[in-house]
């Protein structure tokens, strides 16, 4: 199933789903195509630097920090002159930048909007849900609230841009667990409403071996087993696959088709860049791109 | 420090708050501990803003919201016993909160209706971060000024990271910064320098002149109310140093929660705010290995238990490297927890498998 053909994914999701190594994946998937890729965290406070890294040969980093992207911006917007220098320095205008609600979001959306024809593919790993879902809010609040002006026009054009299907896909990423697949729901019926033409495309992560479909000796679904603990591994191993096709059915009865991605057994330490790569390794074979 | 156990923490302290990052099962385990604090006699209380939806619909939440329902008797059914304390939950709907708090501190109904009706206001109360856990804070605040409990129990947002949550109230304050308002709100004022012209002279020409006049008429609001704002703000963090609060951080077992829990308990100690110790959930070490000759099972379940084994080799690592034992362990459960029965299940293993006992 191809579903992330476009310029522009954006991987959101509820917390702690792998949104981040998914997002990463995608782009090493891409890279490893000889496309020149560029994937994007929005300020990770556990990285730093603020500039594009180059990864390898295509692929590029970016945790893209809200303050530069500020001034980065203002400057396109008034040229670089000392009255820019005046402005951005200025307290009440950092102030403003700040803490004023969505301009934060809007600048850091505005950066991947700037960077669009600068690589193949861009992919870009969102905050956990109501966050993520905020930043496009925030654009669309924004374009209204500015009524007129250079914002008002930048506004508008990032929210053409995000709402076509030919430009961007929006894919939100689950578990098959029962929080995480229902919050995806409600993700994309919010997604939905503000880019109508652009649905957006689902992913289960870490799908457990189906080790098996039934487990015959309990009863009906996982809610009347007589236990919520598992006897042993094996136990375990079965009753899991059993949940997890269960708990599928949240999408499987409203017909949504998904990706899926199996789970991956981690190494102790590191697992970050191990996974990532296997997911690229599975993104791959499975013809994703 | 020798570790409390559960119950020693629910019996010193009136209100805990646990933190961690999405997926953990935070939600899960603040239920379980008002429902511990029930059977020990307590009268208990959790605050919780984002329950599953069939946990909710059990607990009977999804209809109420912002009232505390009494689940003392669906406790008792699930204990099959007495339950000496009451167990209430309770959903708060932020938005709401927030604006009976604006209008708390309003000096007048109009200044109320005009921060609320103001368009830049109405972005602020949805999606300023900061806002939902700031909101989360002042219903705790109000909670225990009704004296109705002695064990409250906050689930807090979900959120990026669990250090968001302890900022709120700086992020926030952040946006009365008295100085700061008083430039947009007295922009005629003589003091403005000209720099601070050409700022706001430059600003109105990328947004546009509507959009200054909401700002100005919404920094005009918070100038009203910034004193009332800065004593709730001085009230609540009092409350959150003082030894009646404690905080416990709900984490999975995995070596990669390693820094995010480093930062959190460096974060609550530049706070001056107590850290009671770290909740491990959804651990499989007490899996018993019962494994059939390899032969025997098909690739499918070798494959399982390849995860599994894996799983478990991260979290002894895990539990070797960190800062402190654990003050309770929860094993992974085979489903997701919906009922007061398994949720009961949860509340008694956090007393049973907690540190020292």
């Amino acid at each position: 199933m191809q579903l992330l053909n476009q310029k522009l994914i954006f991987v959101s999701g509820k917390g702690g789903v792998g949104k981040t190594s998914v997002s990463k994946a995608i782009a090493l998937s891409r890279a490893r195509q000889q496309k020149r890729t560029l994937w994007i965290e929005f300020e990770n406070p556990t990285h730093p630097n603020s500039d594009i890294e180059a990864i390898s040969p295509y692929l590029s980093h970016l945790n893209c920090d809200a303050t530069r992207a500020f001034e980065e911006y203002i400057t396109l917007k008034i040229g670089l002159s000392a009255i820019t220098k005046i402005f951005v320095q200025n307290k009440l205008i950092s102030y403003l930048a700040k803490a004023g609600p969505g301009i934060h979001e809007l600048v850091l959306l505005g950066k991947v909007w700037h960077l669009r024809g600068d690589y193949d593919h861009i992919v870009v790993d969102m905050p956990a849900t109501g966050h993520g879902l905020a930043m496009f809010q925030s654009i669309d609040n924004w374009s209204k609230l500015f009524n007129s002006g250079p914002l008002h026009r930048d506004a508008e054009n990032m929210l053409e841009t995000f709402h076509s299907p030919e430009w961007t896909r929006h894919l939100i990423v689950a578990l098959p667990e029962e929080m995480p697949l229902r919050e995806s729901l409600d993700l994309s019926g919010f997604l939905l409403r503000l880019f109508p033409k652009n649905p957006a495309a689902f992913l289960v992560n870490r799908l457990f071996p189906r080790v098996s479909e039934t487990a015959t000796n309990l009863p009906g679904t996982p809610d009347n087993w007589p236990t919520p603990v598992a006897a042993s591994e094996m136990d375990y191993a079965v009753k899991r696959s059993v949940l997890e096709s269960y708990n599928m059915r949240i999408w499987r009865d409203l017909g949504i088709q998904s990706l899926e991605l199996d789970f991956i057994a981690p190494p102790p330490r590191d697992s970050f860049s191990f996974i990532v790569e296997k997911l690229a390794d599975q993104i791959g074979n499975k013809g994703f791109l | 420090m020798t570790p409390a156990t559960i119950d020693e923490i629910i019996k010193t302290r009136r209100i805990l708050i646990t933190c961690g990052t999405g997926g953990v099962g935070k939600t899960t385990v603040s239920a379980a501990l008002a429902m511990r604090a029930a059977t020990l006699g307590k009268k208990a209380v959790v605050i919780t803003i984002d329950p599953a939806k069939r946990l909710a619909t059990s607990l009977g939440l999804d209809t109420l919201g912002d009232h505390a329902t009494d689940l003392t008797a669906r406790l008792k059914t699930a204990s099959q016993g007495e339950i000496s304390g009451t167990f209430s939950a309770i959903m708060p709907d932020t938005r709401r909160t927030f604006e009976s708090f604006v209008t708390s501190l309003s000096p007048s109904p109009a200044v109320a209706e005009r921060v609320l009706l103001n368009p830049i206001f109405q972005i602020f109360a949805k999606e300023f971060s900061g806002t939902n856990e700031y909101m989360a804070l002042e219903r705790l605040y109000e909670l225990d000024q009704t004296h109705k409990y002695d064990c409250i129990i906050l689930d807090t947002p979900p959120s990026r990271n669990t250090l968001d949550f302890l900022d709120a109230p700086k992020l926030l304050a952040r946006f009365f910064d008295e100085r700061l308002i008083r430039w947009l709100v007295l922009p005629a004022n003589k003091i403005v320098s000209i720099g601070m012209r050409k700022a706001l002279q430059l600003l109105e020409k990328l947004t546009g002149a509507s959009f200054m006049t909401n700002l100005l008429d919404f920094a005009s609001a918070l100038f009203e109310v910034r004193l009332a704002f800065t004593a709730n703000l001085k009230k609540i963090t009092e409350l959150m140093e003082s030894p009646s609060v404690g905080f416990l951080m709900v984490a999975g077992p995995s070596p990669d929660a390693a820094p995010d829990l480093k930062y959190f308990t460096q974060s609550l100690k530049e706070h001056k705010f107590r850290f009671d110790g770290i909740v491990l959930n959804r651990t499989l070490s007490h899996l018993p290995l019962v494994r059939t000759a390899s032969d025997q099972v098909n690739s499918e379940m070798k494959a399982a238990l390849d995860i599994i084994g894996a799983l478990r080799e991260k979290e002894s690592l895990a539990i070797r490297e960190l800062i402190a034992p654990p003050v309770a362990t929860l094993p992974e459960l085979a489903r997701d927890v919906h009922s007061v029965e398994d949720l009961y299940y949860v509340a008694m293993a956090l007393a049973h498998n907690s540190a020292g006992s």
